[in-house]
């Protein structure tokens, strides 16, 4: 047992730090670390930095344009992103449809997307939930009829998280209602320019607008835009679920929001001294500093599994819960510290705001939009219920 | 990062469970120092013949998944601190660890008070004391030594929650040989931490293994309980913390010979979390049973009460918690 890294991890992580130095603008992440609004600008600034070095998609094999990176390779970059306040690579593209298009995709279809995923010319959103199929995903309506060399899509998709930038969205559509519910599902790339795509933001308890609404009305799609195999679509969506896990457990999103709580707890007043030095709230923030701690290996030794070539299984339905259980309490933390003072609503406009009170509105407004962490991605229940069923059958 | 044993760790694991399917009760012992096991829980210089994290981790995991009640733990600790302090570690005997005392919770040299060469006062819950060819003691801030059939020194003994039989120490003006300040130790206490730490993740492993088993094999209004899913989702939130007390293990296992300020933030930890988990998994074991669970004639019955000694020995979950919380060193 070793759980050190090795020279050239170390070494990596060096590069990764130099880069972050560098290349990311403070004022930026500043902007990250106050969780307030970053444009598509930002985004697509850094997004363009990291492609220029070559870094943008760490997950995609070299054959593809992307670093090749192995998952701790992944894992360090994640992390000190986190620290470093960098904004999270848009996902939906990168993460998501990419591996996807790899595994399932014509060729056709790999040479002309993944190239425009990498050099910003399309951003990808994505549709999947509707409002009758949030868990039950497989229950989703959207309808995707065949005609001619078109698809004709009609209904609705929600939760779009920020649909409003994008211009391209890849869709789970029911192309037929025979058999099991997960057998009738197509894989639909779709342009939202197409007439009758409507987009319509849906503003959250934080105030923001980060997801949206997205309305197909006889909407016609290339039948060269489907994916794979017609009806074949539930696999490769259970694919892109399953690609997407280095990250789940946000092992460096949680260091750098403990960070902050210390520096929080040390700087607040409480009975004449530092917060920090009070026992009560100095073991809550221990007990979750301690969960962390071990979450981190949890991580880390999963991940070492995966890279020794053992089956990926309930592992990241397991980080999915602690992550986000942790990340959550630590949000709570964080707000609880600064007590009295954070009481004002997080800035919606231009509204006014009290003096000296960014990192507190950042504390609120992280709380409230955390709410989400546990719902999205499969809700914590939805993982139980996997977990669960894995350990029947083991 | 490797989290994988190693060969001769693999090896040591095959053979130990070998011994643990074929041996129990009083011919575990001599076969377990037979097999080089209880070698394996020391270092060269302490006599043995590897003692590292990884050892001393999988043996209390295979040892607390087969239920051993063992006094191994406090003749690990032992020997390690005499060779330390340079005194001959008796071999293939029990030696035995005299560290609580009875109402100061986890404050040490309360009941117990050092004057000159010798002991006067109380120390109790001394796992194996009565079959022990040495007793080391702590006080406030001290180590020492005691010969069992020292002047002054009297025992009484009992059963203890996890198997195995305890006693009380009762010292009057009893001659002590001083090994060294408390602190000195922290090596051979941290690996005690580990040890219990490790023998609780394999007894919460087992505990585990033997509630999901019965979930899916236990049926009510015709179905089997993992079914239910107010049942399966505690199962999975078992599933989960398994996983946190297991890297809490490997942490400080990994990190035993690390500086003492990170090796004792690691065994605070691993403390905290190990304690935490036990309790959880014995609760909940038995919850997720019924009323079979409850019962002295079923399998759990041992496993929760060897879970509820995880926590307690050692300094406890709060214990351990407020003394990472304040950043203090793991002891005194």
């Amino acid at each position: 047992m070793d759980m050190r890294f090795t020279p050239d991890e170390l070494a990596f992580r060096d590069q990764v730090r130099a880069f972050l130095q560098t290349e990311l603008d403070p004022e930026l992440a500043r902007k990250v670390r106050l969780h307030q609004h970053l444009t598509k600008d930002d985004m697509e600034g850094w997004h363009a930095k990291l492609h220029a070095r070559g870094w943008l998609a760490g997950n995609w094999p070299t054959e593809f344009g992307g670093a090749g990176w192995t998952a701790i390779q992944r894992h360090i970059f994640e992390e000190e992103s986190a620290l470093a306040h960098a904004p999270r690579i848009v996902p939906f593209g990168i993460a998501m449809l990419g591996p996807v298009l790899q595994k399932f995709g014509s060729r056709e279809q790999q040479d002309h997307w993944l190239p425009r995923i990498l050099n910003g010319d399309d951003w990808w959103c994505q549709g999947y939930s509707e409002p009758g199929a949030g868990s039950d995903l497989a229950g989703l309506r959207c309808r995707a009829e065949r005609q001619g060399d078109h698809y004709v899509v009609n209904g609705q998709k929600t939760w779009t998280t920020l649909g409003q930038y994008a211009n391209m969205i890849f869709c789970l559509v029911r192309t037929s209602t025979e058999g099991k519910k997960q057998e009738g599902i197509s894989f639909l790339l779709i342009d939202m320019t197409t007439p009758g795509v409507t987009v319509r933001p849906i503003v959250l308890l934080d105030g923001t607008a980060e997801v949206n609404e997205v309305f197909f009305d006889d909407v016609r799609v290339p039948a060269e835009n489907l994916v794979g195999e017609e009806n074949q679509g539930w696999t490769y969506a259970k694919y892109l679920l399953t690609h997407e896990r280095t990250n789940i457990a946000g092992v460096g999103f949680a260091t750098a929001a403990l960070d902050n709580l210390h520096r929080v707890a040390r700087a607040q007043i409480h009975r004449g001294r530092p917060l920090a030095e009070d026992p009560v709230f100095a073991s809550e923030i221990a007990a979750v500093e301690i969960e962390l701690m071990a979450m981190s290996t949890t991580n880390l030794r999963m991940l070492s599994a995966a890279a020794q070539g053992q089956a990926p299984g309930i592992e990241s339905s397991m980080l999915k819960i602690k992550g986000t259980q942790i990340r959550q309490r630590l949000d709570a933390l964080t707000r609880r510290a600064y007590g009295g003072h954070a009481l004002a609503l997080p800035a919606t406009g231009n509204e006014g705001q009290p003096q000296d009170a960014d990192e507190v509105l950042a504390a609120t407004a992280t709380w409230l939009n955390n709410r989400k962490l546990s719902i999205y991605g499969g809700s914590n229940e939805i993982q139980r219920g996997i977990i669960a069923g894995a350990l029947a059958k083991g | 990062m490797d989290f994988q044993l190693s060969d001769d760790h693999r090896m040591l694991q095959d053979s130990l469970r070998g011994i643990l399917t074929r041996h129990t009760g009083e011919g575990l012992w001599p076969a377990l120092a037979e097999a080089g096991v209880i070698a394996a829980l020391l270092t060269e210089d302490e006599g043995g013949f590897d003692g590292s994290g990884a050892a001393v981790a999988l043996i209390f995991q295979e040892l607390g998944r087969a239920g051993a009640a063992l006094p191994l733990i406090p003749t690990m600790i032992a020997g390690a601190a005499l060779a330390q302090a340079g005194h001959e570690v008796p071999e293939g005997t029990v030696l035995a660890f005299a560290d609580a005392e009875p109402g100061t919770r986890y404050d040490r040299g309360v009941a117990i008070r050092a004057d000159g060469d010798s002991l006067t006062g109380r120390k109790t819950m001394v796992a194996g004391a009565e079959d022990a060819a040495a007793i080391l003691v702590t006080t406030a801030d001290a180590l020492w030594l005691v010969q069992p059939g020292a002047p002054g020194l009297t025992l009484r003994g009992y059963p203890m929650m996890d198997g195995q039989r305890g006693a009380d120490l009762i010292l009057e003006a009893t001659p002590a040989t001083r090994l060294g300040a408390l602190s000195d130790f922290g090596r051979p206490l941290a690996r005690g931490v580990l040890a219990h730490s490790a023998h609780a993740l394999g007894t919460i492993t087992a505990a585990v293994d033997l509630t999901l088993d019965y979930l899916k094999q236990r049926k009510q209004f015709g179905q089997p309980l993992i079914s239910f899913q107010a049942l399966a989702h505690r199962a999975a939130d078992l599933a989960v913390e398994v996983e946190q007390a297991r890297s809490a293990v490997v942490n400080l296992s990994g990190h035993l010979t690390a500086d003492a300020s990170l090796r004792d933030r690691h065994l605070q930890a691993c403390k905290v979390t190990l304690g935490r988990v036990a309790r959880l998994v014995a609760e909940e074991s038995v919850q997720l049973h019924g009323g079979i669970g409850m019962t002295e004639e079923y399998a759990l019955a041992g496993m929760v009460r060897r879970l509820m000694t995880a926590d307690t020995a050692m300094g406890d979950a709060d214990w351990h918690l407020d003394r990472f919380a304040r950043g203090e060193p793991a002891w005194a």
